[in-house]
């Protein structure tokens, strides 16, 4: 598979070039343009693998859709576009059989040597990590697509690191973490505004996002008319 | 594709580049003209908005045996390279133009010397130069105005025109987004509903009915139709990318901005989905009704929808108190 990020960083696409033969699976509803040559399937399961609607359902409470798009090219020379429905980067990392935690909606593609699971990450943290409950669990080897809300940046993590809730795009499952409060006094944290916050530790590769969706969210809500 | 005038009345032709070099009668005024060497750096060619420039290039090989152990990180981080600032211009018989701040805040700024003029839909004025006077009115008569609004444009057509010398007026789009320039020889293309921006004379636009292709396409029922020999901008929520169609190829429909009309469209489920085969994907896989396009030509694809970000937003809303 060939690929190509466009037009970034606020409207990023990837542009996948296939050759026959070859799959990717896709969110639901990523899909843009394409050429022709394409065989579609829409599946609970992943790509020749097992799951079907127990994964499917995980997945759904991950933010991720209950089905998946598999596109095969039937042809050589197949492209494909795809892309987020919020504005955000896109990016490529390719997996050499170890294993990414990814934040529910930042999963965009991946190649069909690429596991996809949803996981549990714990009462506290789906509650206070301003992450979904779930987070979808990549492994195996290949490449795969995220997306995030704004910018998207990476941190090597040796040690300890703090993120905020609801700025994690994904980590490598070298990496653990908790929840924590940004001060040292719980108080002092919350009237600064950053509350609860994700305190990482191993080492291993974090993925960010400069913007929090909920966030954004709550500044739009209250100005439009209510539902 | 080559683009040449003929010498002698100034006919515009556009003809496939395999007759390069070739002589041929102009249809117009019958003198024999030469077609000219396809120009690879035109002005013109360079002025349509390509893809941008690509930030991050890669080709990773195939899956399968590789025995790598989990690794620690990837080797390379993702590049950060700056957003493409490629300022696109160029300069036509109508004036000259730039398109800055692309994808994501597309600025268009058009040069207007004493008694040329620019079409725009209103509200795209940003800012210009006092020696430029705005007038708004209804432009080429009730059908056409009327054509318009079915295709999603307003009645009203702002017209600036450079009046106490040289002048500038800068355009932008209502929403963050990409702008795109095309000149038309005579051709016709067609724009989404809300695409248009702004036209040079010789410019007419209509609405087209799209009959049921429109009522299924997820977007209007009526497209709007730019025709003549002159520029259009068209604009969208999104970076916009070109794609040269050369057989057949497929967008969802709620990504097609523009395409020329040398292409045929019908809206169709996706391949891969024959008629009582599997329904899921149109159900259930959220690229249901997709448009296909056949033929040879331009389609114009944006990579951001303004639907998808109204529904990611609509459980923000407060509910209504009873």
């Amino acid at each position: 598979m060939q690929y190509e990020i466009l037009s970034r960083p606020a409207a990023s696409v990837a542009k996948l070039t296939l050759e026959a033969g070859e799959s990717v699976t896709c969110e639901v509803g990523a899909m843009i343009a394409m050429s022709t040559g394409f065989d579609v399937q829409t599946t609970t399961r992943n790509k020749g693998g097992g799951g079907g609607i127990v994964k499917g359902l995980k997945r759904m409470f991950a933010g991720e859709n209950l089905f998946l798009n598999h596109f095969t090219a039937t042809q050589p020379n197949q492209t494909l576009i795809i892309g987020p429905g919020l504005l955000g980067d896109v990016i490529h990392y390719p997996m050499r059989g170890g294993t990414l935690v990814v934040q529910g909606s930042s999963w965009l593609a991946s190649a069909t040597g690429i596991d996809i699971d949803a996981t549990w990450q714990g009462l506290g943290k789906a509650l206070f990590s301003g992450e979904g409950m779930f987070w979808v669990k990549c492994s195996g080897s290949g490449d795969l697509f995220l997306n995030s809300f704004g910018a998207i940046y990476p941190v090597d993590v040796t040690g300890e690191y703090v993120v905020d809730t609801g700025h994690i795009v994904a980590f490598e499952d070298t990496l653990q973490f908790r929840i924590g409060k940004a001060g040292k006094s719980l108080i002092g944290s919350f009237l600064g505004g950053e509350g609860l916050v994700c305190k990482f530790s191993g080492q291993g590769r974090l993925y960010c996002q400069s913007h929090n969706p909920p966030s954004f969210g709550k500044l739009l809500g209250p100005k439009l008319k209510p539902r | 594709m080559i683009e040449f005038t003929c010498p002698s009345c100034g006919e515009h032709y556009r003809v496939s580049d395999d007759l390069a070099g070739k002589r041929a009668k102009c249809k117009e005024c019958g003198d024999v003209l030469e077609v000219p060497m396809p120009a690879a750096d035109d002005a013109d060619e360079y002025a349509v908005a390509g893809p941008s420039a690509p930030a991050a290039v890669g080709s990773a090989p195939p899956t399968a045996g590789q025995p790598s152990p989990a690794a620690p990180g990837p080797a390379k981080t993702a590049p950060a390279v700056p957003p493409s600032d490629e300022v696109l211009q160029g300069a036509t018989d109508h004036f000259a133009y730039e398109i800055n701040q692309r994808p994501d805040f597309a600025l268009v700024s058009v040069k207007l010397q004493p008694g040329q003029k620019v079409f725009a839909e209103p509200s795209a004025m940003a800012s210009m130069s006092p020696s430029v006077h705005l007038k708004a009115g209804f432009k080429g008569g009730l059908g056409k105005t009327l054509g318009r609004a079915l295709g999603g444009e307003s009645l009203i057509i702002n017209t600036f025109t450079a009046q106490d010398g040289p002048g500038e007026v800068t355009f932008a789009a209502g929403s963050p987004g990409d702008v795109t320039y095309y000149r038309l020889t005579g051709n016709t293309l067609y724009l989404q509903r809300g695409a248009f921006m702004l036209h040079s004379e010789g410019v007419e636009l209509s609405g087209k009915w799209q009959g049921a292709k429109g009522f299924f396409s997820g977007e209007g029922l009526v497209l709007l139709k730019a025709s003549g020999n002159g520029d259009i901008f068209f604009n969208s929520y999104g970076a916009i990318l070109q794609v040269d169609v050369t057989d057949r190829y497929i967008v969802d429909t709620g990504y097609i901005v523009a395409f020329e009309d040398t292409l045929q469209y019908r809206v169709t489920i996706l391949p891969g989905l024959r008629a009582g085969g599997k329904l899921k994907t149109l159900f259930f896989g959220g690229e249901g009704l997709v448009c296909q396009f056949s033929g040879q030509g331009k389609v114009w694809i944006q990579t951001r929808h303004v639907p998808s970000f109204l529904s990611w937003v609509n459980p923000f809303r407060r509910t209504k108190s009873r």
